[in-house]
């Protein structure tokens, strides 16, 4: 049984209030969001020395709103939200999202939600890594305003992120892609409740004489602190007219930009093997929702 | 230190003193007397501890009962009416679905959450809707079957 944790439970009813409280508590407390990741937090005992628990659940942050091609998506928007909205259902550079979202079971579906799963800076998990593929960033509410952070800059370590003192995520953004851009994710697990061993998430633009014009190879899971792009790979795309061939050149080129960790559940060397199966799948998965065909 | 909150469950309403940091779960197990969903791993990995707030599946080891005030919750107690049995609990009967038991509750509260919105569920989608529940004795099969014939 761990250390009772927490002394004041608060559910401030605004942005504005959670700033406040945040820099009242400062380190002394910590955001509840669907609660999905603190509770196991919480479980091993790391919430004892914790004062305050702020809940955002009544800070108007369960949304996900279209503005001008680009979706912003409240802190508190569940995954099933997220999933369900008809900006997202459909859209091939969206596909990233979608797929993600496939993999948990419909308990966690319901419960977690788009800003603690990015704010928990847990590389492990899967929907930050579609997010980076998709461009996405954050945008920190704070003492001193809004800001936004590129996802990429905005995770640091395991379980560190760049948010300053009093400051939280209140949404985060996907920018509006390119036309003929799309977007997929994979996932490899050991079971369907199971963090990523590995995952990726891809995007590419194609222009209309059949050139890739951008695109971004992410990777998460067993790969270290934070998601890594695997620039080699990407720049092997980049420019080029795309063939099976050059998948295959591009995804094996991942082995210069990932590097594995081994653990319990799979070695360095089966990572960075099912990293170059992954990258290709994913790529073809991508263009697959462009009309193109490469399987 | 504790608060008090509202909680409807099952239809009844409740005034209970909770923590900060205190699950459903065991509010429902410690305080409630409510021990149809049990503890299994209490890290959101097994299921049986699946309960329905506002008629969808959760796991009540990771919900924070601070924040249920104003959302119906159901539990395995929930589901039988007037001494009737929930179709979904007679079918796990009829189909042998039940082992040791402990995974029976959260394995039949999430497939209630799945009937509520799908009529005429495909295999695939069944065992999609329980793919967050663990069970150590069936083999899913009968479970599965079991699902399928409430849905008929």
């Amino acid at each position: 049984m761990a250390a009772a944790p927490f002394k004041q439970y608060r559910s401030p009813e605004s942005s504005q209030e959670v700033v406040e409280l945040l820099t009242r508590y400062g380190e002394a407390a910590v955001l509840l969001a669907g609660g999905t990741f603190l509770h196991g937090l919480a479980a091993r005992g790391l919430m004892s020395k914790m004062e305050a628990l702020i809940s955002l659940q009544k800070a108007g942050l369960d949304y996900v709103k279209p503005q001008g091609g680009s979706l912003t998506i409240g802190a508190m928007a569940t995954f099933r939200e997220l999933l369900d909205a008809s900006p997202v259902k459909g859209r091939p550079e969206l596909g990233a999202i979608a797929d993600a979202l496939e993999y948990p079971p419909p308990q966690i579906l319901n419960a977690a939600t788009v800003g603690g799963s990015t704010a928990s800076a847990y590389p492990l998990f899967d929907l930050p890594v579609a997010l980076i593929a998709l461009g996405g960033a954050v945008v920190a509410q704070g003492p001193g305003g809004r800001r936004e952070i590129k996802l990429e800059q905005f995770f640091l370590d395991y379980f560190r992120h760049a948010l300053g003192k009093g400051e939280f995520l209140a949404e985060v953004i996907v920018p509006k892609l390119p036309d003929r851009s799309a977007s997929a994710f994979l996932k490899l697990e050991t079971n369907a409740n199971d963090l990523a061993l590995l995952n990726v998430g891809v995007r590419v633009t194609i222009d209309e004489e059949g050139l890739c014009r951008g695109a971004v190879v992410a990777f998460g899971g067993g790969i270290g602190g934070v998601p890594v792009r695997a620039a080699t790979c990407e720049t092997y795309l980049e420019g080029s007219r795309l063939s099976a061939k050059l998948l295959d050149e591009s995804a094996q080129a991942v082995t210069h930009d990932v590097h594995p960790i081994s653990d319990h559940r799979a070695s360095a060397r089966y990572r960075a093997t099912a990293a170059k199966v992954l990258a290709r799948r994913a790529l073809i998965r991508a263009l697959a929702r462009l009309g193109l065909e490469f399987g | 230190m504790k608060q008090v909150i509202n909680l409807e469950l099952n239809g009844e309403r409740y005034e209970v003193a909770v923590a900060p940091h205190a699950t459903l779960l065991e509010v429902m197990r410690r305080e409630l007397g409510l021990v149809g969903a049990k503890k299994g791993c209490d890290t959101g990995g097994c299921g049986c501890c699946t309960v329905l707030v506002d008629d969808r599946a959760v796991y009540s080891c990771m919900t924070y009962a601070m924040t249920l005030e104003g959302k119906k919750i159901t539990t395995i107690e929930g589901l039988a009416r007037d001494g009737k049995l929930d179709p979904l609990q007679q079918a796990f009967i009829e189909a042998g679905a039940v082992q040791c038991g402990y995974c029976t509750c959260g394995m039949i509260m999430a497939a209630k959450a799945f009937l509520l919105n799908s009529r005429s569920p495909t295999e695939a989608q069944i065992r999609q809707a329980i793919a967050g529940n663990l069970c150590r004795c069936t083999g899913y099969r009968k479970i599965v079957e079991a699902i399928g014939l409430a849905a008929r």
